[in-house]
């Protein structure tokens, strides 16, 4: 069957093409109706408790997402209280209101908020804090004095060395984020001057980096194409030849991307990485035939013959390294995450993609080419003996085979190190350490947040048990209140936070002729009513409800943080529940959290804790894919060394040099899936195909050395080099994926190159045995067997305690089964293959 | 004069409530100028009778439409055929602030005085009036439409005309001092009531309406008795409802003090 498809292809290219030139019209013509979702929020099904808390508490409190502008000026010795940054303010506060999107009525501002002081003798007022620029240095500073002394804007809209200023503009939703800072950079544009501008805030860091992930993919995955396609040129000599991967590699992201948006998927932060991911694995793929065909076209000189010859010695690997990796990718769409079952259907569907062009895109592409344009081409066995590459490979290679013990106890050595770097390992994430240091959003965040007491909102609602006794206008309840706050300021990780308490102390104070001996909380529940009636008569009474529901059975105490970190957040919750604990309240209440930066711990410790256990789980559906394939547990395990190695390997320098398991980090982990197992499979079936060639390993080894290890390193070299570039872009996750390609390619192919021989010289039986429809009639292979599946079973039910099933899930484990069988089946098809080969 | 003319409405009053006008331009149709529609329309919301009391009901209704009540006793009282005015304001509800009172002198031509009484905390404090637009206890009503806003504040154009109304475009002297641009006032042309008032911001939208729902014949006096304030920004509205109202009670100039803060007329006050 397989010859046929080959000989289809070679004898019709031109149907082949034209077959895949309509696909992937349709599939281009799918992207007319692409919706783009660059909400990580959206990693939360959109019933989860805590978005639909978050929602209803913004709803009920009248709150918004906002972006932090910062106005600094250092150069003036009164900081930004000066007329001229004032007015600037005043001005640029006007402009921001009228931008589209924007709350204007909840934008918190100097120029937009109402204070309550000490006016003539005996005398309070409410007045606006700054209702026009003032004129001179004297006014400025009075308005300085009044802001730092009201609880309500120090350390939120004033910092307390009255550096700088923020401006809080609330937007009507978070994926309009970047859009609005756009037009709040340009109405900056006029009032350039001692003052510097930074434009910062959680929903801003999100949607720009949804944003900047797209721009960052159009300019990363065709550089990273060029760069390997020059490294390829480099190798092969041939552009013709060269330009077939690359094509195979858009042809199947194209397609792949076609079949998500049509079937109604939205591109999602998760799943724009899908290229990235599909390119390295087209492109190892093809490598593999491509090193082939080069060596072995000078024997022949007929480019069918040869390409006919190369797909069928690869075969068998080509379809093991398809159908583990898409094993592994269906897998991951095991976990309750709706963006990452996307993800791993979609890379699984186009590795399985992959493998088809492999079989009819190229036969059919060579075919087309003419024979003269391969007149250079190729090397001889002779050439391939004498090159330097050659030289190196020959020498590791013999040193693996010889000195196996060596390499074996330098793995175990890297292994026990890796493991004492995992323990170290920090799981922590922030979306603003998305972007590199210098990025504006991030030195934003930076400077901001130490000025003030914090850009990042959470919020802990209390909700009274009895509903009708306006508990949250008792005095003991607000001191409560205003304890907590207190005791978590002292604790560090709270920069500022405010709430119902803060307002009546501070109207106590006013209405008591500013005396300090007021600055408390009245005795009496009718003294608290009357003070915030008093506050309700300002310009703006609503100001209240951002705090508390008019039936005082509700609170909301609104904290800044001035770090996005998990760690951080998870912190402050600790500390507030002991404080319940240690502190019983008053009146019997209940409390929960809300705010971005809280919602942003719970879906990332989702994300991260959740693509750890789907890392472990693939691992395992990995494994027991091998060992169907292989007929052989034992061999199954060898097979998985090198890419164990690299895991471990990874994480281990993760936690050694200090750099946070985050959701970036979380997702490419899943590259070592799609990649490392990958040299394995062509090792040992290379290597098992040599020795039934030659009959020992002695002699096997010394071909391997040539044929798969070139192809190996070269695959190693071609991407790791070719990914190179993104450690330039702004974004760290793409950073880490730079990192993660050299960290996996080096390794993977290390430890294929140094572990796999070095294993194997120390026991040939471990891969070189008949393959056997028995083999589980031995008992330690039984048994091994058994705990493998076992592992895979508990692996899906952990997976989905609690989860509910989906058509994605149902799919994918559908799939996964199927693949088990399909494994199982082509593993026998083996022996007849090799047989016929061979002959 | 003309106001005499028109049915002795100068000696008439109401309060509470909006609308007041100034110079202007003639209106053929009506053969009024726009200053003494404003005027007149000033007198029917504030200044009929001598004195007055009234009891009012308001229900603040938020955007998600979650309701707070205040009942409040309102005095007012002339000082003769002046602009001068007193206030007295006392809280029924909502229970805990019971007791708590205002006490306002309306000046002409500068700030008010305003005094506040908070029983809970035993307290009688001054309150700066300099700025009027501030809410009345949470409500979307601010201090200006409860006492009124002088009409020489604005300036004022009779827009437009028909056998219903009057629409005046009011433009505020001094830009400055206020959050509105301009207002637009639709006076009733039988009884010169302010049926609607319409906000603009200062990028000319429309952000608030006061608008009168229910006017009644009180002793010879048309008495608004029912209006609502709508703050589009927010989406809140408040309604208020005025009950009891009588003209002419004989209340005595020395209720308006200090001293009456702590020891409210019960007479007067009652529910």
């Amino acid at each position: 069957m397989f010859d046929k498809m080959i000989n289809f292809a070679l004898r019709r290219p031109k149907v082949v093409f034209a077959i895949s030139a309509v696909l992937t019209v349709l599939a281009m013509a799918q992207f007319l109706r692409v919706k783009i979702d660059t909400d990580p929020e959206n990693m939360l099904r959109e019933n989860e408790f805590v978005r639909v808390f978050h929602k209803e508490v913004k709803k009920e409190f009248g709150l918004y997402d906002y972006i932090v502008l910062g106005v600094v000026n250092e150069k003036d010795k009164d900081g930004v209280f000066n007329p001229r940054t004032l007015e600037k303010v005043y001005n640029l506060t006007d402009g921001i209101r009228k931008i589209d999107g924007v709350i204007a009525y909840e934008l918190m501002s100097l120029a937009n908020k109402d204070d309550i002081r000490q006016g003539d003798v005996g005398e309070v007022v409410f007045k606006w804090l700054m209702d026009k620029p003032p004129y001179s240095q004297e006014d400025a500073l009075k308005i300085k004095e009044r802001a730092l002394a009201n609880p309500m804007f120090y350390n939120t809209l004033i910092s307390e060395d009255a550096k700088a200023l923020a401006i809080y503009v609330p937007i009507k939703e978070k994926n309009i984020s970047y859009k609005v800072s756009k037009s709040i950079q340009s109405i900056l544009k006029p009032y350039k001057g001692d003052e510097q501008y930074y434009l910062t805030g959680l929903p801003l860091a999100e949607d720009a980096f949804g944003k900047e992930m797209f721009v960052q993919m159009g300019i990363s995955a065709p550089l990273a194409m060029i760069v390997i396609f020059f490294l390829m040129l480099w190798f092969f000599k041939h552009v013709n030849l060269v330009l077939i991967p690359i094509a195979m590699a858009m042809n199947v992201v194209i397609l792949t991307m076609g079949l998500m948006v049509g079937l109604g998927f939205p591109i999602h932060i998760m799943s724009s990485m899908i290229p990235i991911f599909l390119l390295p694995i087209c492109v190892l793929d093809s490598i593999h035939i491509l090193s082939d065909f080069f060596e072995n076209y000078a024997q022949t000189r007929n480019k069918n013959k040869t390409i006919t010859h190369v797909l069928k010695t690869l075969f068998i690997p080509n379809l093991f390294t398809s159908i583990t990796t898409m094993a592994g990718f269906f897998s991951l769409s095991f976990a309750p995450i709706p963006p990452v079952q996307a993800f791993g259907v979609f890379v699984a569907v186009g590795v399985g993609m992959a493998w088809l062009a492999t079989v009819f895109f190229i036969p059919a592409y060579v075919s087309l080419m003419k024979e003269e344009n391969f007149k250079n081409f190729g090397v001889t066995h002779e050439e391939l003996k004498a090159g330097l590459f050659s030289r190196f490979l020959v020498g590791i290679g013999r040193f693996t085979v010889r000195r196996w013990r060596v390499v074996l106890a330098g793995t175990v050595l890297i292994i026990g190190v890796s493991f004492y770097g995992i323990s170290k390992i920090q799981i922590n994430d922030n979306p603003t350490k998305w972007f590199a240091k210098r990025h504006p959003i991030r030195v934003a965040d930076i400077v901001l947040n130490s000025h003030f007491g914090g850009t990042y909102s959470a919020y802990v609602v209390f909700d009274a048990n009895d509903k009708g006794a306006e508990v949250f206008k008792e005095p003991a309840m607000l001191s409560y209140i205003a304890g907590l706050q207190e005791y978590l300021q002292k604790k560090g990780d709270v920069g500022k936070s405010t709430s119902l308490a803060d307002i009546t102390k501070k109207v106590h104070f006013e209405l008591m002729g500013a005396d300090n001996a007021y600055y408390s909380i009245p005795k009496t529940k009718p003294a608290v009513a009357q003070c915030l009636l008093s506050f309700e008569n300002s310009h703006k009474p609503d100001d209240l409800y951002h705090f508390v529901t008019p039936d005082y059975s509700r609170l909301n105490l609104w904290l800044q943080l001035r770090s996005g970190d998990n760690q951080v957040m998870a912190r402050v919750q600790k500390d507030t529940e002991r404080f319940f604990k240690e502190n019983p309240a008053p009146y019997a209440l209940t409390h929960n959290w809300s705010g971005l930066t809280y919602i942003n711990m719970v879906w990332q410790d989702r994300m991260v804790v959740g693509m750890l256990w789907n890392f472990i789980g693939s691992f395992i559906i990995v494994l027991l894919m091998m060992t169907l394939l292989l007929r052989s547990v034992l061999a199954g395990l060898v097979a998985m060394m090198p890419m164990t190695v690299t895991v471990l390997f990874i994480y281990g320098f993760l936690g050694l040099t200090g750099k946070e398991y985050d959701m970036p980090v979380a997702v490419l982990s899943a590259l070592t899936l799609g990649l490392a197992v990958d040299f394995a499979i062509h090792f040992i079936e290379r290597a098992k195909a040599l020795y039934r060639e030659k009959g020992n390993w002695q002699e096997a080894s010394e071909e391997m050395f040539l044929g798969p290890y070139r192809a190996i390193l070269r695959n190693a070299l071609v991407i790791s080099i070719g990914f190179l570039p993104l450690f330039v872009s702004p974004l760290v996750p793409y950073n880490t994926v730079g990192f993660f390609m050299f960290a996996i390619m080096l390794f993977a192919s290390m430890g294929t190159l140094l572990i796999l021989p070095a294993i194997v010289s120390a026991h040939p039986g471990v891969i070189f045995y008949e393959p056997s429809n028995k083999f589980l009639r031995s008992c330690p292979q039984c048994l091994l067997m058994s705990l493998v599946i076992a592992g895979a079973v508990a692996y899906i039910l952990v997976a989905y305690t609690g989860a509910k099933w989906n058509v994605a899930s149902l799919a994918a484990v559908f799939s996964v089964g199927a693949l088990s069988v399909v494994c199982f089946s082509v593993s026998k098809l083996r022996k007849c293959f090799l047989n016929k080969t061979t002959k | 004069m003309v106001l005499r003319e028109k049915g002795g409405i100068v000696k008439k009053i109401g309060f509470l409530l909006v609308m007041f006008l100034g110079v202007g331009l003639t209106n053929s149709y009506a053969q009024i100028s726009s200053d003494e529609v404003a005027e007149k329309a000033s007198h029917v919301s504030y200044y009929q009778g001598k004195d007055g009391r009234s009891l009012a009901h308001m229900v603040i209704t938020d955007a998600q439409g979650r309701t707070r009540e205040r009942k409040m006793a309102i005095l007012r009282f002339n000082i003769g055929e002046t602009q001068e005015q007193r206030y007295y304001v006392y809280f029924h509800m909502p229970a805990d602030v019971k007791g708590m009172s205002y006490v306002v002198w309306k000046h002409a031509g500068r700030d008010d005085d305003r005094w506040l009484y908070l029983p809970a905390l035993d307290l009688v404090r001054r309150v700066a009036a300099s700025d009027k637009r501030s809410s009345f206890a949470g409500s979307n009503f601010l201090y200006e439409d409860v006492s009124g806003r002088s009409v020489d504040l604005d300036k004022h154009e009779l827009v437009d005309s028909d056998e219903s109304f009057y629409i005046l475009e009011n433009t505020p002297k001094d830009a400055g001092q206020v959050e509105f641009s301009f207002f637009k006032v639709w006076v009733d042309v039988k009884n010169f009531v302010p049926m609607k008032a319409e906000y603009y911001n200062k990028e000319g939208k429309l952000y608030r309406i006061v608008e009168v729902l229910e006017v009644k014949d009180i002793q010879g006096y048309p008495t608004i008795a029912k209006m609502k304030a709508s703050d589009l920004n927010s989406g809140a509205q408040t309604v208020a409802e005025f009950l009891d109202v009588t003209y002419d009670i004989g209340l005595s100039e020395d209720i308006f003090t200090e001293r009456y803060l702590r020891n409210p007329p019960r007479q007067w006050i009652k529910e």
